[in-house]
């Protein structure tokens, strides 16, 4: 599953890594935006498979942020 | 008995009505994790209750000598029963019946229903499976009909009882137009689909093979489209769902909310609420638990949860009495105002206003999502509408301010032309614009002839400056807000208030009358 972001943002800080096991609502990373800092939580158990952003990055609604790979 | 004949043929009709669409098409729909059309009917209704209307409605064959051999029973299963022991009306596609295609549908009987809830005052549920007309059906007929319901008042039932649909299977076509028209909506995860038309009619009309699940499963309308409010994991569940939506509303425009005996507290003053909301205002927090300490235990009921999630749209009770909850969740778009969110809210002070509810309004407002994506989704329009929907609500309204208060959505947190009652909390913040972004605006030309260093050590004392005047008690000096508050103080106050808005409301009961809205 891929977690993508809501709305234009910037990286403010990756608070998980490739590998890692997350639980679902455990925060993923951080976006900023509307001058507020925005955890991102995970929708679902499972492995972080991928993160193809790094922090600083400008991204635009519906860019990938997170692929989890669920269950496991 | 004289008409001993005639109750025999009774028992003998009522059990082809029964027997629904047969052994093989109940197994079927069992088959694929659904229940039938009459199970779903038992779970929903308070036991003993059901009180059928149409049970002889079908296609009859008979025999040469004029003698009855079957009856194929119409696929809508209508009647009236009770949900916690309130009356209400039950309309129930059946689809073991042709899929519960409008083929094999008596639209009388469904019309019938509706009008029954409309004219007698009570709330309508439907159980909607129902994949809509068929080309099998112009067969049948001999002729093609032109589309719509002339009994079937869709929009003006709204207006006077409380509508509930659960799709419970594949629908489309009329499917969803009854799930749709309602008050609340809810259909299961991955046994639901709704759709306009299905993949094989939308496989010819776009050339393109699209599963029924991709095309109109839950993800799709509760998180993007909007068009149905909630998903549940069962049938079940989404019984439950009906059932405690409804327990907030009234049967009617005519009646008054139900009260129910609360067992918590009025004067509950919760210490958390003292230091919920960060210092740091860049910083977010969990509204679903602030508002679980003011709000009756156990009594919030979230209304579209994933549409529109920025703003949070519920039902609750306040020392007993129902009561609307709307707030910012920060943690989407910031708790900003998107084109979704407002619609969402706009449809909920539609139906606080319309069935009495007074309503709460929990105040952390941005304002309206910036950028070129809120522009093209007409973030603006939704704003408008959703201020016009709260200048044209009369119920009785309460806006407690929490955090910030900014903007062209910042004038959606009360209803400004009256009483308009509000509150603050100490953390409270309002503008018509940010101090941070709006310093920067205004003095662009002074900072942007400094260098660079100066010009940020600049701006932070500009900022610092107008920071100080942003407290929301130079604010209450001059009466610019009537009051602020202990946040622990909260939930005493709301339930002072419920008590004078239930007071205020039988002068309102009957239906609403509303401006234009654009």
């Amino acid at each position: 599953m891929i977690v993508r972001a809501d709305m234009a943002s910037i990286v403010w800080r990756i608070t998980v890594a490739e590998g890692e096991r997350v639980r679902a609502g455990q925060e993923l990373l951080i976006l900023e935006s509307m001058k507020m800092e925005m955890p991102v939580l995970a929708p679902v158990a499972g492995i972080v498979a991928d993160i193809p952003v790094a922090e600083g990055d400008v991204i635009e609604a519906g860019d990938a942020l997170v692929r989890i790979e669920r269950g496991r | 008995m004289i008409w001993d004949p005639e109750l025999e043929e009774m028992e003998r009709r009522k059990a082809f009505a029964l027997s629904m669409g047969g052994d093989e098409a109940v197994a079927r729909q069992h088959d694929a994790g659904r229940l039938t059309a009459r199970e779903r009917i038992a779970l929903l209704l308070d036991e003993g209750t059901w009180q059928e209307i149409g049970t002889f409605t079908g296609a009859a064959t008979y025999d040469a000598d004029g003698r009855l051999v079957s009856v194929k029973p119409a696929n809508t299963i209508i009647g009236t029963g009770r949900v916690r022991s309130r009356r209400v009306a039950v309309e129930a596609d059946d689809y073991t019946i042709r899929g519960g295609s409008t083929e094999a549908q008596i639209a009388e009987k469904w019309e019938f229903i509706n009008r029954y809830a409309l004219e007698m005052r009570m709330p309508m549920i439907r159980l909607v499976e129902n994949v809509g007309g068929s080309v099998r059906l112009l067969e049948k007929m001999g002729r093609t009909k032109i589309p719509g319901y002339r009994m079937w008042p869709l929009a003006g039932m709204l207006g006077y009882v409380p509508v509930v649909a659960l799709v419970l299977g594949p629908s489309a076509g009329l499917g969803p137009m009854k799930a749709a028209s309602s008050h609340f909506s809810v259909m299961v995860r991955g046994t639901s689909q709704v759709f306009a038309a299905g993949p094989p009619v939308a496989r010819v009309a776009l050339g393109r093979d699209i599963d029924k699940e991709e095309l109109g499963g839950a993800h799709i309308h509760t998180e993007e489209s909007g068009v149905i409010d909630n998903a549940a994991d069962s049938e079940e569940e989404a019984i439950c769902q009906a059932r405690q939506f409804l327990s907030y509303l009234p049967q009617s425009v005519f009646g008054l909310p139900p009260h129910r005996p609360s067992d918590d507290v009025p004067d509950r003053a919760e210490e958390e609420l003292a230091s919920i909301i960060p210092r740091n205002q860049r910083r977010v927090y969990d509204s679903r638990r602030l508002l679980s300490l003011v709000f009756d235990r156990g009594t919030l009921f979230e209304i579209a949860p994933a549409y529109g999630p920025s703003s949070i749209t519920m039902l609750a009770r306040l020392n007993g009495y129902p009561v609307g909850v709307i707030a910012n969740d920060p943690y989407r778009f910031g708790g900003g105002l998107t084109r979704a969110a407002a619609e969402k809210v706009e449809t909920f002070v539609d139906l606080c206003d319309t069935f009495h509810v007074p309503i709460v309004n929990f105040v952390d407002q941005p304002g309206t999502v910036i950028g070129l994506e809120a522009e093209r989704e007409g973030a603006v329009r939704g704003t408008i509408r959703l201020i016009s929907a709260i200048e044209q609500s009369r119920v009785p309204w309460c806006g407690m301010i929490v955090r910030r208060l900014f903007g062209l959505a910042g004038t959606s947190y009360g209803r400004l032309q009256g009483l308009n009652l509000h509150y603050a909390w100490p953390s409270a913040r309002w503008g018509s614009i940010p101090i941070q972004g709006g310093v920067r605006a205004a003095f662009r030309r002074e900072l942007d002839a400094l260098p660079p260093d100066e010009a940020a050590e600049r701006l932070a004392r500009l900022e610092e400056q107008y920071d100080g005047l942003s407290s929301p008690f130079r604010t209450a000096e001059a009466f610019g807000v009537p009051e602020i508050i202990d946040p622990r103080r909260t939930r005493p106050i709301l339930c002072q208030w419920i008590e004078d808005a239930y007071a205020v409301l039988p002068e309102q009961l009957g239906p609403t009358a509303r401006t234009m809205r654009r």
